[in-house]
């Protein structure tokens, strides 16, 4: 697909930047000027009267964040939460990528199809059929019940169980995308040439399969944990009060008590973290490069 | 030695295929039972449902507010729609020119708005949109709507573009066509499909955005999750699953219609 357009250079160029407006300026209006000046309200001061003090220079937000130990424990319950739900969801999405890629026909189709269903479904549609499927009334504690494995109910929402199920429906579906799309690549005869060498199943997946997803489970972990620490309705909807997220945190900051700096500087707090730690990971597991190419 | 390995691998594949069987019900049964909650003659959200009826469809059709919503949605999503295609197509065009590192940084420029959650974005772009007056608009749910569904457009553009024979272009060009209607005239007939499932993507992604909407969105422009949210949140009315049933409907009619003209496998992966 290289091939080379016969224009002279500059007019070229010129049209590739008129080509390339739009799409930058849609994330520089949107997403970066925004996110400066998220950072500018987080350096204002804070005041009772409205959202924050227009102008002004100051560290309450942050100071804020440092010297509240309510926050301190949900930042903690925050990154606990989205380590949890990140490793239930690669290992959900390599499984269940590894089965559709080794399937054919119709079962492939009908477990990728189930995924794309899944990952296209609005949250709150997922969030209420867990609410009804996993509730003590609901039909898998029926189902628990019928075939013996619990005789009380067995409480799967309004707990730690709930937001951590609920926070999966909505991260499963990218995660299994994710390590699809790298496992597509993978060549059968590998996988054969392995078998006539004499590696049985589970060797082919460890020596064959997983080394060449190892890209794709980067991007699934990646998405699952920033969009775990940034988990907002499925802690709301399915745990309990003590599930609180910096999430909801925010939006009870910014939209509750009109404390715009504290909101802005959790966020800012929020997302350096989460950006820290994805570089320090990847960076130590030598998955960047991978990143990048899927 | 080789028939207990035979019945060794014989049981793991049975009991691999039992796992994600189980995986694929979890994923799925869920929502089947939200679209047979719709259809409950009772008043209270239950599955099994007691007794078959369509009422409920009837309250959606006589209620304004859930009328309004749907409304909303329509125009939002029609509105991220376009302008993502629009601008997903002139990237797409746009990056075929370039060398590999400047690629790589417009696609991780254009991407990173995915991995940033939804309530971060939700909070940005509230507080500088309202700066202007904006928060509550139309004009205000389209554009951040489009930060993710622009990068998803752009990429299942990207893809059928790397399956078109340039040479084409080419020869239209030098038989003297201008770039416009050497694109409209050879390009778009034979990227039609990928043009229609990038269109169709970015309409869905859209109509099923919650959270930056729950933000963003204010009681005249209130979407569709949204409405169902504040109903699930204070007391469960029934109309919530005949909303739920009409998105899960519209997201099974683009994987149906998306798998008709590319195939579920390659969108799956074009993704």
């Amino acid at each position: 697909m290289s091939t080379r357009t016969r224009r002279l250079p500059s007019l070229g160029g010129r049209r590739t930047l008129a080509l390339l407006a739009p799409l930058l300026a849609l994330d520089v209006l949107v997403f970066l000027v925004p996110t400066a000046y998220l950072l500018r309200v987080s350096l204002t001061a804070r005041t009772p009267g409205g959202a924050f003090v227009e102008g002004s220079w100051a560290l309450d937000g942050y100071r804020y964040v440092t010297e509240t130990s309510l926050v301190h424990e949900i930042l903690a319950f925050t990154l606990f939460f989205a380590v949890l739900v990140t490793a239930l969801a690669v290992a959900v999405g390599v499984v269940y990528a590894y089965a559709a890629w080794c399937a054919t026909g119709w079962t492939r189709t009908l477990l990728l199809g189930g995924a794309v269903c899944s990952l296209f479904t609005t949250l709150v549609v997922k969030l209420f059929a867990v609410l009804l499927v996993y509730s003590p009334q609901g039909l898998v504690n029926d189902l628990l019940r019928a075939v013996g494995l619990a005789s009380e109910p067995v409480l799967l929402v309004d707990n730690l169980a709930g937001a951590v199920i609920g926070q999966l429906y909505i991260v499963v579906p990218y995660a299994i995308l994710a390590v699809y799309a790298v496992l597509s690549s993978l060549n059968t005869q590998l996988v054969e040439a392995a078998r006539d060498l004499g590696a049985d199943g589970s060797g082919v997946f460890r020596e064959v399969v997983l080394p060449h997803v190892r890209p794709g489970i980067a991007v699934a972990a990646v998405i699952a944990f920033t969009w775990s620490v940034g988990a907002y309705p499925a802690p709301l909807l399915l745990g309990s009060g003590s599930e609180q997220t910096v999430g909801i945190l925010v939006s009870q900051l910014l939209l509750a008590r009109f404390d715009w700096p504290a909101a802005a500087a959790l966020s800012v707090v929020t997302a350096g973290t989460v950006f820290g730690s994805l570089l320090v990971v990847l960076w130590r597991l030598d998955l960047a490069g991978g990143l990048l190419d899927a | 030695m080789s028939a207990w390995r035979y019945v060794r691998e014989a049981v793991h594949r049975a009991a691999g295929r039992g796992v994600v069987a189980v995986l694929l019900c979890l994923l799925v049964l869920p929502l089947a039972v939200v679209v047979a909650t719709a259809f409950d003659a009772s008043g209270a959200v239950a599955f099994p449902p007691r007794g078959l009826s369509t009422r409920w469809f009837s309250a959606l059709l006589a209620s304004s507010t859930w009328l309004q919503a749907l409304l909303n949605s329509l125009v939002v999503a029609t509105g991220t729609s376009a302008l993502s295609t629009a601008v997903g197509v002139a990237a797409a065009l746009g990056v075929r020119q370039l060398d590999e590192g400047r690629r790589r940084a417009v696609v991780a420029l254009a991407v990173l708005p995915l991995l940033v959650p939804g309530v971060i974005i939700g909070v940005t772009t509230l507080t500088l949109f309202s700066q202007f007056g904006l928060q509550q608009s139309y004009v205000a749910l389209v554009l951040a709507h489009s930060l993710w569904a622009t990068p998803l457009a752009f990429s299942v553009i990207q893809a059928s573009f790397a399956r078109f024979d340039w040479q084409l272009h080419e020869a239209a060009l030098d038989l003297g066509a201008t770039p416009i209607r050497a694109f409209t005239g050879v390009v778009a007939p034979n990227v039609r499909a990928g043009l229609a499932v990038a269109a169709l993507v970015a309409f869905v992604v859209s109509l099923q955005e919650f959270v930056i909407a729950l933000f963003l969105s204010g009681p005249d422009t209130r979407t569709v999750p949204v409405a169902a949210w504040n109903s699930l949140r204070q007391s469960l009315d029934p109309v919530v699953s005949v909303v739920s049933a009409l998105l899960l409907v519209a997201v099974v009619c683009l994987v149906v219609v998306v798998g008709a003209l590319a195939g579920v496998g390659r969108f799956a992966s074009d993704l």
